[in-house]
């Protein structure tokens, strides 16, 4: 079992190989086979969105030979569906968001579906980072991708110009700009650092081309602390220590909102499915609410993602091919694509999604602002080589609770990039894991 | 002399009760009315302005989003909910009626050993017995069906305790033996005779279980995938779920908790007088 383990594990790894690598080895199984049913077929689809089941209908009334059941597992996503494999009981597709597939991978829960052509035509329809992920490094098609959280920053436009501070377009001039509002409002900080999300944190990393994870020789090379990931690190520690960001909110809470209400804080570093927050909640601030690029290390353009999720083939599932047909038009479609915005508020990995009339229009909340063309050029800005680890969950906690204890005063962000590099090590050697600290 | 002490004793005594029970009632209400003041503001003012404190007044606007929703599934879950707590309490008091009326006027062998198998059953608690069910429906094909949800909504150990000491306390042999007597059956004796004097008594069976199926969450849970067959409860914990994507499922998560424990205390109001004269004659037993 575990060499079996480690086999897959190795596999998995070549998530990282990304572009620059040779084939994948063949030591998994190939690729399923991939032909049509004779007559009807139900597929089972588990998903976490809102108003996906109205999506499915529309599919279902143009495909009675090819019905999809929905089941909505928003509560308990990596819960319902570890339980479901383990009685073999998964369904044919299921919502897993990026970070979570290489673990699903080296449990061995997926499908390649690289033989059905149309799952290996669909990679020119996505935005490239989100095939290099669901493809792990162009080795098979595990999964399409589904949405991404393309980052950007969301700014109280009213409260800078109020205290004649310019928008912040790099992270040097975002710190001035902390440190002048706090002067001119002792009350009011630039944003606040929600230690109990990793997720968040890891975007920020990944902006700045801090790869977590390397693969070469076999083996994972764990890279979480790193020279690019200690100078995020020490970049809002410095913000912490100096008491310029708060550390007392947790993103999407009553308290963050309230927060943002009694104009303490004068921006969000937040991602594209995030629009809708402040919209919703704080409609009293229509109009202060401006979104632009990214503040940038120096002159490197680069974006980061936090959160989106794919549409995996899940092990066991028993209509490949009719799983892919439904996948890529759920995917791609542009009407599908239309109603998972308007009804679920994604945002769409699929290049054609980003030019959704609806997402090029101006939205009246943000002073008509074309806030998604922001996003979109954000999306094309992020890297493709970025990869995520077969126990991502573990070593996220491990960032967590370090990252707590930062706010908390007890330590550093820095050592909590140390203590999660711990924990990636770890966690993968006790799965029988090949791995390695890398430089 | 004693006099006055005493009556000024049992005002003191009496001023603390009531300080307490009064205590008591603001910590039990407080979520209620959290709730009801949550349930007439809009989604904008729920993070924005203090929690117990009206502010816009938007309930009828909350009710007509609650109620369209997704096609307005939430009456679906509403109507759902009514036809398990309903039916499943109605067949389920009739079951326990009957048990503990055979367990307390008829004397067979194993009646006791029976009586203690029902009383351990009032041990075990329903949530223990989800994971077990769903295999077992699993295997018959049951679940996802209504019946995933209601066959188990009729079992209640407990009724058939409470409904064995109200049958022995509140039927007596002799109009049992005149009815026979006079040419009835066992099940016309038990209907015309032995129902009509439990009725204090199978209303509070019928409350409890009313009220446990009203608010069963767990079995629901494990046994549905299907949303046209969710209670409110489940319905409302997987809206709850999805407020991260779309933050004014927040406001109807809220709005239909309100309205979810609206017929729960319609039926107190009704039933209370049954359910007070039931508790008392289970209390002297």
């Amino acid at each position: 079992m575990r060499t079996r383990l480690a086999t897959v594990a190795a596999a998995a790894g070549v998530a990282v190989l990304a572009a620059c690598s040779s084939p994948a080895p063949s030591g998994e199984a190939s690729a399923a086979s991939c032909t049509p049913a004779k007559g009807k077929v139900t597929l089972q689809y588990w998903n976490t969105v809102p108003g996906m089941d109205k999506v499915v209908d529309l599919w279902n009334q143009r495909h009675p030979d090819i019905q999809v059941e929905t089941k909505n597992i928003s509560n308990d996503q990596y819960g319902t569906l570890g339980n479901a494999l383990k009685a073999g009981k998964a369904p044919d597709l299921a919502q897993v968001g990026y970070d979570e597939l290489p673990n699903l991978r080296t449990q061995n829960a997926f499908v390649d579906a690289s033989a059905c052509k149309t799952a290996t035509a669909a990679k020119s329809k996505f935005v490239p980072w989100t095939w290099s992920q669901t493809s792990f490094g162009g080795t098979g098609v595990f999964a399409m991708p589904q949405d991404t959280g393309p980052m950007a920053l969301f700014v109280r436009r009213d409260l800078f110009e109020k205290y004649h501070v310019a928008i912040p377009t790099t992270w040097d001039a975002y710190a001035s700009a902390a440190q002048k509002l706090h002067k001119a409002d002792p009350g009011l900080a630039i944003t606040f650092f929600d230690p109990n999300n990793a997720e968040w944190f890891n975007g920020l990393l990944w902006q700045n081309d801090a790869k977590m994870y390397g693969y070469s020789d076999d083996k994972w090379q764990v890279t979480v602390d790193s020279a690019r990931s200690r100078q995020v690190a020490a970049y809002w520690q410095k913000l912490i220590s100096g008491k310029l960001v708060r550390t007392d909110l947790a993103n999407g809470s009553t308290q963050m909102y309230a927060a943002y209400q009694k104009d303490r804080i004068a921006s969000y570093v937040g991602a594209a499915w995030g629009y809708s927050m402040f919209r919703d909640n704080l409609p009293k601030q229509a109009g202060k609410w401006s979104v632009v690029p990214m503040p940038t290390w120096g002159t490197d353009g680069a974006s980061g993602d936090w959160g989106g999720s794919t549409v995996a083939f899940m092990k066991g599932g028993k209509h490949l091919y009719e799983s892919v047909e439904f996948n890529t038009w759920l995917n791609t479609d542009p009407e599908a694509l239309a109603m998972e915005n308007k009804l679920g508020g994604l945002y769409p990995a699929a290049s054609a999604g980003l030019r959704l009339p609806s997402l090029e229009k101006g939205v009246a909340y943000y002073g008509n602002e074309k806030i998604f063309d922001v996003f979109a050029d954000s999306s094309k800005k992020i890297d493709t080589s970025f990869a995520w680890g077969p126990t991502q969950k573990t070593v996220n906690l491990a960032l967590q609770d370090a990252m707590a204890k930062a706010a908390a005063g007890d330590g550093t962000l820095t050592d909590a990039l140390s203590a999660a590099q711990h924990a990636a090590l770890t966690s993968m050697k006790d799965q029988a894991i090949p791995v390695t600290a890398g430089k | 002399m004693s006099n006055p002490s005493v009556i000024r004793e049992s005002r003191v005594s009496r001023t603390a009760v009531m300080a307490l029970m009064l205590l008591l009632a603001v910590y039990f209400l407080l979520p209620v009315y959290f709730l009801v003041v949550a349930a007439t503001k809009p989604q904008g003012d729920l993070a924005a302005t203090n929690g117990l404190v009206f502010s816009h007044f938007n309930l009828f606007e909350n009710l007509r989003v609650l109620f369209t929703r997704s096609d307005g599934v939430f009456g679906r879950w509403a109507l759902n909910t009514v036809v398990y707590a309903v039916l499943g309490a109605a067949v389920g008091t009739l079951i326990s009626a009957l048990c503990g009326y055979a367990l307390a006027k008829f004397p067979f062998r194993g009646r006791e050993v029976l009586f203690s198998v029902v009383l351990g059953g009032v041990l075990v608690p329903t949530t223990a017995l989800a994971l077990p069910l769903f295999l077992l429906f699993s295997a018959t094909g049951l679940v996802n069906t209504y019946f995933a949800v209601f066959l188990p909504s009729i079992v209640s150990p407990f009724g058939v305790y409470l409904a064995r000491v109200f049958a022995n306390a509140s039927v007596p042999q002799e109009l049992i033996e005149s009815a026979r007597l006079d040419g009835a059956g066992e099940f016309r004796t038990f209907f015309s005779v032995a129902f009509r004097l439990m009725t204090p008594a199978l209303v509070t069976i019928f409350l409890f279980q009313f009220v446990a199926i009203w608010n069963n969450f767990f079995l629901p849970m494990v046994m549905l995938q299907k949303e046209s067959l969710f209670p409110i409860t489940l319905g409302l914990y997987e809206w709850n779920g999805q407020t991260a994507r779309a933050p004014l499922l927040q406001q109807s998560v809220i709005t239909g908790s309100l309205v979810s424990i609206v017929p729960v205390i319609i039926v107190f109001v009704l039933l209370q007088r049954f359910w007070r004269t039931g508790l008392a004659a289970g209390s002297l037993k």
